[in-house]
């Protein structure tokens, strides 16, 4: 029974994982780099919904739906500003580039925020026990919200004709350019996505942790395990990729100290590279 | 192909990555002002006499620190002692405050730097030191080693300071190598960590005892309260475990099993996977050494998760804030912290406690001790600069001369040829090999949303 609960809290665990990762992995197929800025759009969500709810008293509803906004247009206004004028230059320019806006987001973040931690106002989590085990309203939140963005994302990239757009670009740019597909507006849609996604993981960090201003950052390199484990193949392998993740990294916890969480979060990706040097959805594909 | 973005894009791009590489070549400029989230306070030295501390106090948001550099700073170092035996010509000399203001720590830092200029006031109130009147240079580390070391070094070879006072435990460490190769005394008046047992007490000192001494505090209290079952909740961190280590021998010592004792990483949303086995065994109560991140975290989710039993926490969560971010009702009655303190019935800590109205934050007295005692060496010593300190530090805290308790009746006696044995606000402070004082400690337990004193051990406690 304890195995199970230890599996229980991996499911929340990978929920939270890939709602974190799923933006960020849209971005890097079709932008065609790794925006390591992506954690820290994080916190401009977790601090958005933060100042309004702790600060301005709105409701937490309110507060999240005007986070996720702000957050997308934040992530848009970056993409605009920084990487467009860049996006012809390679990948690993992209990425130092991303690297350094990580630093300037974070940098203004301690600049705004300042020192201490901060809570949202919201009551404490209700426990809800069956069959022996334990989950709580805000890890069924987050399980929800993951099940409802991965139904809702699979839903969007395959019956719009955005969506059908990004999957396009993501593909293949000059043929959909060639098919008639505005890649410009295509890109701002991309960003506004992705970012609105950080923005919604980034709502979720807020109601699960202590936000301190380094806490978003330090969400990176489990981001980039699940996103480097999904690979650059269908989106749907990082719903796979964060679960496996997360459930690893949890149930570990039953035979190893929990100190070795974040180790075994990359033992998988390296063991799993091992046998699928692309990842687990393997190369890039519609 | 993506169309050309427009002119104007690309300027505020151009801007944008300028930016960036000004921002990265920055610090690397030791003429420029590095970009740090330091105060902007320095105490404009007291050259009057003026008995009022630093109007200003540290915001953790400006960039760097410093007052005025003064074109009269004594010289800290390669001073030959008969030069600085006539230091009335020099008008100042620089101390450097290099704290935490910034970053999860940031309340500790603001309060040593705070209690640091209540006594540089003193002092300079009282006439300053035979080497001048103190200046303060105050920067930001927010905790971190590698910044810690590029302000400290800034702060002695810039700005001339012969003691550089208020390190965190990490960043303390870090600058134990500068210390000895720039001959400048470095003091904490929170860094606890076991390292400096070994690598402290030739220019590097802490008015506080180690961690260990911690250990032996929480395991004593646990051991007391008559629980059956302990857990133990570690931060993934050398400051954190030794101690809990320590405490966790007390405690099975006295016959209490032990249910878990689990190191855990912090930055995580959630301590879910942690609190599993805790939450299945039920003990009666919970260790948390832990930061204030994780601890607010792990506090609610073990709430959450059906926990009812009693909580032992460490002087990172020994803040008022916690109550806001926990909930008081969640810990009221249930919740004690231990720490590091001065004991309350102490004379010099009573006397300190009317000139100060902070004196009962956590480390104030510790802060105002070292302050002093760098003042007070200054005085006995041959030289002003950091090896002059170094020399006299120990026979000025502990000596069989006069007892003294403030910068003015020492400065007297040392004056009169006299030998001085300072006692400290934070309680009498006698270095060990290590730089080490033995320290006393204080149990506080949540009540009405609020801190209150209710066990204090004092040094003689863990004697032998």
């Amino acid at each position: 029974m304890l195995l199970l609960q230890f599996f229980v809290s991996g499911v929340a665990t990978g929920c939270f994982l890939i709602l974190a990762t799923i933006g960020f992995s849209l971005t890097r197929r079709v932008e065609g780099f790794l925006n390591i800025a992506h954690a820290e759009l994080l916190g401009v969500s977790a601090f958005t919904t933060w100042w309004l709810n702790s600060h301005h008293g709105w409701h937490v509803l309110a507060a999240a739906v005007a986070a996720i906004a702000f957050t997308a247009l934040v992530g848009l206004g970056i993409a605009r500003v920084v990487y467009d004028p860049i996006r012809h230059r390679e990948p690993a320019v992209l990425l130092i580039t991303s690297t350094g806006v990580a630093f300037v987001i974070g940098g203004a973040l301690h600049g705004l925020i300042g020192t201490g931690i901060r809570t949202l106002d919201i009551g404490l989590a209700q426990r809800y026990e069956a069959f022996g085990l334990r989950v709580t309203s805000h890890q069924l939140i987050v399980v929800g919200l993951a099940a409802a963005v991965s139904v809702s994302l699979a839903v969007f990239l395959n019956r719009t004709r955005t969506g059908l757009a990004i999957r396009a670009m993501a593909v293949n740019p000059e043929l959909a350019a060639s098919r008639g597909v505005n890649l410009s507006a295509t890109s701002r849609a991309t960003w506004l996505l992705s970012s609105g996604l950080a923005g919604l993981a980034g709502v979720m960090l807020a109601m699960l942790a202590t936000l301190t201003t380094d806490l978003a950052f330090a969400q990176i390199l489990q981001i980039l395990a699940v996103a480097i484990l999904a690979g650059l193949g269908s989106l749907y392998a990082v719903i796979l990729s964060g679960l496996l993740v997360g459930v690893a990294m949890d149930v570990s916890a039953y035979w190893i100290p929990a100190g070795y969480r974040p180790l075994v979060a990359f033992a998988v990706v390296i063991v799993v590279l091992l046998f699928r040097p692309a990842g687990l959805a393997g190369t890039r594909s519609a | 192909m993506i169309p050309t973005q427009s002119i104007w894009l690309r300027l505020i791009a151009a801007l944008f990555a300028l930016t960036l590489v000004a921002a990265a070549c920055g610090d690397d400029d030791p003429d420029e002002q590095p970009a740090t989230d330091a105060p902007d306070t320095t105490s404009e030295p007291a050259a009057t006499g003026d008995a009022e501390p630093a109007d200003e106090e540290p915001d953790g948001e400006s960039a760097t620190d410093v007052a005025e550099p003064a074109d009269d700073v004594a010289e800290p170092v390669d001073e030959e002692p008969a030069e600085a035996a006539e230091p009335a010509d020099v008008g100042e000399i620089t101390v450097g405050v290099l704290v935490p203001l910034t970053g999860e720590l940031g309340e500790f830092g603001k309060i040593v730097a705070d209690a640091i200029e209540f006594g540089v006031g003193e002092i300079n109130a009282a006439g300053g030191t035979r080497c001048g009147t103190i200046r303060t240079v105050v920067a930001d580390t927010g905790g971190d080693a590698e910044t810690g070391i590029r302000e400290a070094t800034n702060m002695i070879e810039s700005e001339g300071a012969v003691a550089v006072m208020g390190p965190t435990s990490g960043v303390m460490v870090a600058l134990v190598d500068l210390a000895h190769r720039e001959e400048v005394v470095i003091m904490s008046p929170y860094a606890g960590t076991i390292n400096l047992n070994e690598l402290g007490g030739n220019f590097v000192y802490r008015t506080v005892s180690s961690d260990l001494g911690d250990g032996a505090a929480s395991g004593l209290w646990l051991s007391s309260r008559g629980y059956e079952s302990v857990a133990f909740l570690i931060q993934n961190e050398e400051s954190t475990i030794s101690p809990a280590e320590v405490a966790r021998d007390e405690v099975s010592g006295s016959g209490i099993e032990i249910t878990d004792f689990i190191v855990y990483n912090p930055g995580q949303p959630s301590y879910q996977a942690e609190l599993t086995t805790v939450l299945a065994n039920n003990p009666d109560a919970i260790f948390l050494a832990g930061g204030q991140e994780s601890g607010v975290t792990v506090i609610k989710e073990a709430v959450a998760g059906g926990f009812e039993g009693e909580w032992l926490f460490t002087a990172d969560l020994a803040v008022p804030e916690i109550f806001d971010a926990v909930g008081a009702e969640l810990i009221n009655d249930k919740a004690f912290v231990e720490f590091a303190d001065a004991d309350p019935s102490l004379p010099e800590f009573i006397a300190f406690e009317e000139r100060y109205d902070k004196a009962g934050d956590p480390f104030a007295p510790n802060s105002f001790d070292m302050i002093t005692l760098v003042a007070l060496s200054l005085e006995a010593a041959d030289s002003c600069n950091g090896a002059g300190i170094n020399s006299v530090i120990r026979g000025v805290a502990h000596s069989d001369g006069a007892e003294v308790s403030t910068f003015a009746e020492g400065r007297d006696i040392l004056a009169s040829g006299g030998a001085i044995n300072y006692e400290g606000a934070s309680g009498p402070l006698v270095f060990d090999e290590s730089g080490t004082v033995s320290g006393a400690y204080t149990i506080q337990q949540a009540i009405n949303g609020e801190w209150v004193n209710v066990e204090f051990y004092p040094a003689s406690t863990f004697d032998g």
